[in-house]
């Protein structure tokens, strides 16, 4: 039923009123402030200059950082891979003991990243961790700087960013045609052998897109280099983030991040024909639920047991090390020797005693709810009219949409302070600049990309006999969408809400430029009590802030999740329903997310987010 | 129906939003410099600074509202904003960042009544654009538990030029933010030559180079301190106000090394900023903030050394031995701000490790 014309999409007054809105938005809030910044940034006095590139490309520096970027991407490509598939198999497929323990080990990640999930791991395995100490103790001939570089960046970025695979994969894996593995039992095949020719190869849709989504996020790393790469391994993000901050740099941060945005439109592109192109039949058209699976070799078995609670470990460690670092004092901490006296809850004091700590977080949350609800139920008919009119309207649309996952956020709050600064007759004769709104209008702007995608994926996945049906029984189109189409898209978009709102509690780089100053919002306020000159307690009070965030990221998690999700999915008694809301180590830059595949999970929880957590280094 | 009332639900916020969205909108305009609020832009609040400039000035009858960002951020957005100011007020930024408010016209001039009692020549003397309140060196310092004084080099090109400092001093490479941008502007003010790229001989930039290549890159997140007493490294640099605290909380002794061509130094300024809507409140402010009495008791709380000469008998004695000890160097700050973006992108693309 797919038409590459533009004439089905006009019969619909509804659908010429949606896409008249999305044009306008579009022009206004997307094309027309960034094009304004790009214009003033390539063409200084009117004049072409290109002499960004020729800055750009003779620098060592730059081109070395280019290519780190690119080999890490590369890199998590595999190595995100062997890892997710490891933790989704032996918590989701196979039967071992306490894989709900491990489950939640692993899903650590969804809560915290940035910043404080590279120094947790620096804590432990960093030249003054305490891993690194007992290693040397026994033997003193190990390089204290072994944790770091290349090897110690692919390592902590591998760990913190399975969690898309946690959520696209784990609920791919339990829509597995069962019968298909059964059938190969009676046959007398291997637990290896289902594995690899059954399983596995009906993930690969799934495994395909959270492969591409893993590459982006490579791409945009930002704190695991800046704290463990050391400077063997630097990549392009921090140059993309101080050079957007100087005028007369801005062009190379603008062609930088095109550079970026160019790969990323590549991999979109693929994924678009891929979607097109292919019907998987993955998931299970009989309801017969996936039975976890015994693994029969007994050497196997100790093997993967070992091996997933030793990942387990891995996991968990830095997370209650920063537990227990918030409640320490910052001495003992920088230093690394810690004793009984040094256990505080002067940190806690320090959040909780200024006077107005409470408001910032109120203020984000208002903020966060409104624009992850804004942006959702604003591109939930988007997203279905792209899915279903292909055309060439749509595509540019949809691509011009995905402007934020190409430029630093900085930048597009930038060109918002700069464009809306006077009365502008998109908007009405408005002025912006200085306003509450204008902030919201940017937490929207910059999860569109994240959300569209999802929620395309998540109308891709439902059948078009189900429209059919409606329509057959006389159900008018806006009927069909309200009863048949939303209830069933519901979870994804419940999902991507959370998720949305997640990640938007404590972003300082759209705020830094666009809050107005009643309304302080919470990223400010952490960066205000974290850096400054007398400031010795910052990493302390950035771990306090990183509890209360993982606190109510898991209360966010819980009421979208744990009650829209359950009922389905506690099936097995066993396992919790995924979680979502994922944490990149990584990214100022093009905060990337790639949709699941068409055809695979409704409820498919989407991950990844680019954060730049606001940094306990001051920024003076 | 369940999927109905949660439709409902979704619909019903959005509703909300819509209404809350226009009503935050127009409170938001309110922000603008009309009302009585003073919006007072910083990057001078951190340590508990903010709060007492709020409580003080509500003490004198003011109502405040600190908006306090990094210095970077906090010169971009007044910047951004000229157009439509958001604040009233700025200070605390440094003479490189007021020079560049003041050449992009998003500060305006005015003299406030304690304009005598400050040195002119550590503002803005040819405009009075902006006008100085607090003082800072930027110093490179050691432990003398550590280190002896006499181990310690004398000039700074010994750091990169001696063996023995190999890789024992830090180098701050975050060259967005102002200390280690004063930093470059300290090392290529000795080798000023109109000739030379961006204003620089060969030989600053070789200093500049070989200054990073045998430095020890700054850890973020890691304090200098933390670094000596792990004996990372021996030397490092910080502005003369961490001085106190650090060794207070790491039972250092700090040694300041004091070379023959003086050490940077950065006066923190205070304007008023242009097109604001309440000029009498910001200039009650600014009378206020820069007036002796307030500078002496903001001296006395923050181990500041102020400007303002009769404020600074209040500073405490130890602030003012160092920096009366610390000669300044000659830096040109209005060619520096004509530079120190393409230095910065110099350095970045090129010399850092």
């Amino acid at each position: 039923m797919r038409r590459a014309s533009l004439r089905p999409m006009l019969r619909s007054p509804l659908i010429i009123v949606t896409s008249i809105v999305l044009i306008w938005f579009t022009v206004t809030f997307l094309v027309f402030p960034n094009a304004n910044l790009l214009v003033s940034t390539f063409f200084p006095d009117g004049q072409f200059s290109g002499s960004a590139v020729q800055r750009l490309f003779s620098s060592d520096r730059a081109m070395n950082s280019l290519w780190h970027s690119f080999l890490l991407a590369g890199t998590l490509a595999v190595t995100v891979n062997v890892v997710g598939i490891f933790i989704v198999l032996v918590t989701k497929y196979f039967d071992l003991r306490g894989s709900r323990v491990l489950w939640l080990g692993y899903a650590t990640t969804l809560i915290y990243g940035g910043i404080v999930l590279a120094a947790g791991y620096n804590f432990i395995y960093g030249r003054y961790g305490f891993v690194t100490n007992a290693v040397r103790n026994v033997f003193p001939e190990v390089d204290p700087n072994w944790f770091s570089g290349y090897f110690a960046v692919v390592v902590v970025m591998t760990l913190a960013t399975t969690t898309n695979h946690m959520l696209f994969l784990g609920s791919a894996i339990a829509k597995i045609d069962y019968q298909t593995i059964e059938a190969a039992k009676n046959m007398g095949a291997s637990t290896w052998t289902i594995l690899w020719r059954i399983v596995l190869p009906a993930l690969r849709p799934m495994i395909f897109a959270v492969t591409v989504l893993t590459f982006l996020i490579g791409l945009g790393a930002l704190t695991a280099p800046l704290v463990l790469g050391g400077t063997d391994f630097q990549t392009i993000a921090p140059m993309i983030l101080t050079f957007s901050r100087t005028t007369s740099s801005r062009d190379i941060a603008a062609l930088l991040a095109i550079i970026l945005g160019l790969a990323t439109i590549i991999l979109l592109a693929i994924m678009n024909r891929v979607e097109k192109s292919g019907v998987y039949f993955s998931v299970a058209k009989v309801a017969t639920p996936l039975t976890k699976q015994k693994i029969r070799n007994p050497i196997a078995k100790v093997i993967v047991t070992i091996a997933a609670w030793v990942l387990f470990v891995v996991y968990v460690l830095p997370v209650l090390l920063i537990v227990l670092f918030s409640f320490l004092d910052s001495t003992a901490i920088l230093t690394g020797t810690i004793t009984w006296a040094d256990f505080t809850l002067s940190n806690y004091a320090t959040v909780f005693g200024s006077a107005s700590v409470m408001r910032p977080f109120i203020v984000s949350l208002v903020y966060s709810a409104l624009a992850s609800v804004i942006v959702v139920g604003g591109l939930l008919f988007v997203a279905r009219i792209f899915q279903k009119y292909p055309n060439p309207l749509t595509s540019l649309l949809e691509y011009l949409l995905h402007i934020p996952w190409i430029l630093p956020t900085i930048l597009i709050a930038l060109a918002l302070v700069m464009t809306f600064d006077q009365p502008n007759p998109l908007i009405g004769g408005q002025v912006l600049t200085g306003t509450t709104l204008l902030l919201l209008v940017a937490y929207i702007i910059v999860k569109i990309p994240f959300t569209l995608r999802l929620l395309k994926a998540g109308f891709a996945s439902i059948p078009d006999s189900l429209e059919d049906a409606a329509r057959i029984l006389g159900a008018k189109s806006l009927f069909t969408f309200r009863k048949v189409l939303f209830p069933l898209v519901l979870p994804t978009a419940a999902a991507i809400t959370a998720l949305n709102f997640n990640s938007l509690l404590d972003d300082y780089d759209a705020a830094v430029f666009l809050y107005q100053p009643l309304y302080e919002p919470l990223g400010i306020a952490i960066k205000a009590s974290t850096e400054g000159e007398n400031n010795l307690d910052s990493m302390s009070i950035t771990f306090v802030y990183t509890v209360l965030l993982m606190i109510i990221m898991g209360l966010a998690m819980y009421l979208v999740y744990g009650r829209s999700a359950s009922p389905r999915k506690r099936r097995r008694g066993g396992v919790t329903p995924p979680t979502a809301a994922a944490s990149g180590a990584s990214t100022g830059v093009s905060a990337p997310l790639v949709s699941p595949l068409a055809s695979t999970s409704v409820d498919a929880g989407p991950g990844a987010r680019g954060s730049e957590e606001p940094t306990p280094a001051g920024r003076t | 129906m369940r999927s109905a009332s949660i439709a409902a639900v979704v619909i019903g916020s959005l509703a909300l939003t819509s209404c809350s969205g226009a009503k935050e909108s127009t409170e938001g305009e309110a922000g603008g410099g009309s009302s009585d609020t003073l919006i007072v832009y910083t990057n001078s609040n951190s340590d508990g600074r903010g709060e007492w400039v709020t409580a003080q000035a509500a003490e004198a009858g003011m109502t405040i509202e600190i908006v306090g960002l990094g210095g970077a951020d906090l010169a971009n957005r007044i910047v951004a904003e000229k157009n439509n100011p958001v604040g009233d007020v700025v200070f605390g930024l440094n003479n490189m960042f007021f020079e560049t408010l003041k050449a992009e016209e998003a500060i305006t001039a005015y003299e406030p009544e304690w304009a005598a009692e400050v040195d002119t020549a550590s503002g803005d003397p040819d405009d009075g654009a902006f006008w100085p309140i607090v003082e800072q060196a930027i110093v490179t310092v050691y432990d003398t538990n550590k280190v002896s004084e006499s181990d310690a080099p004398d000039e700074l090109s010994d750091l990169w030029e001696d063996d023995q400092y190999q890789g024992r001093y830090e180098v701050n490479t975050a060259l967005g933010q102002a200390t280690p941008q004063l930093v470059l502007a300290g090392l290529l003010s000795e080798n000023l030559d109109e000739d030379g790229d961006l204003g620089v001989d060969d030989d600053g930039w070789e200093a500049v180079e070989e200054y990073y290549a045998n430095g020890s890159p700054a850890i973020e997140g890691t304090d200098l301190y933390a670094r000596f007493s792990r004996d990372e490294v021996d030397y490092g640099v910080i502005p003369s106000s961490g001085i106190a605290s650090r060794d207070e909380e790491y039972g250092t002794v700090t040694g300041v090394i004091s070379p023959d061509e003086g050490v940077p130094y950065v006066t923190e300024q205070i304007a008023m900023i242009a097109g604001t809507g309440n000029e009498t409140g910001a200039q009650e402010f600014i009378d206020w903030f820069g007036s002796a009495e307030v500078q002496g008791a903001f001296a006395q709380e923050f181990s500041a050394y102020p400007v303002n000469e009769t404020a600074r008998a209040e500073a405490p004695a130890e602030v003012v031995e160092l920096i009366d000890s610390l000669p300044k160097q000659d830096i040109d700050y209005g060619f520096v701000r004509e530079n120190i973006a393409g230095w910065v992108e110099k350095t970045e693309l090129e010399y850092l490790p």
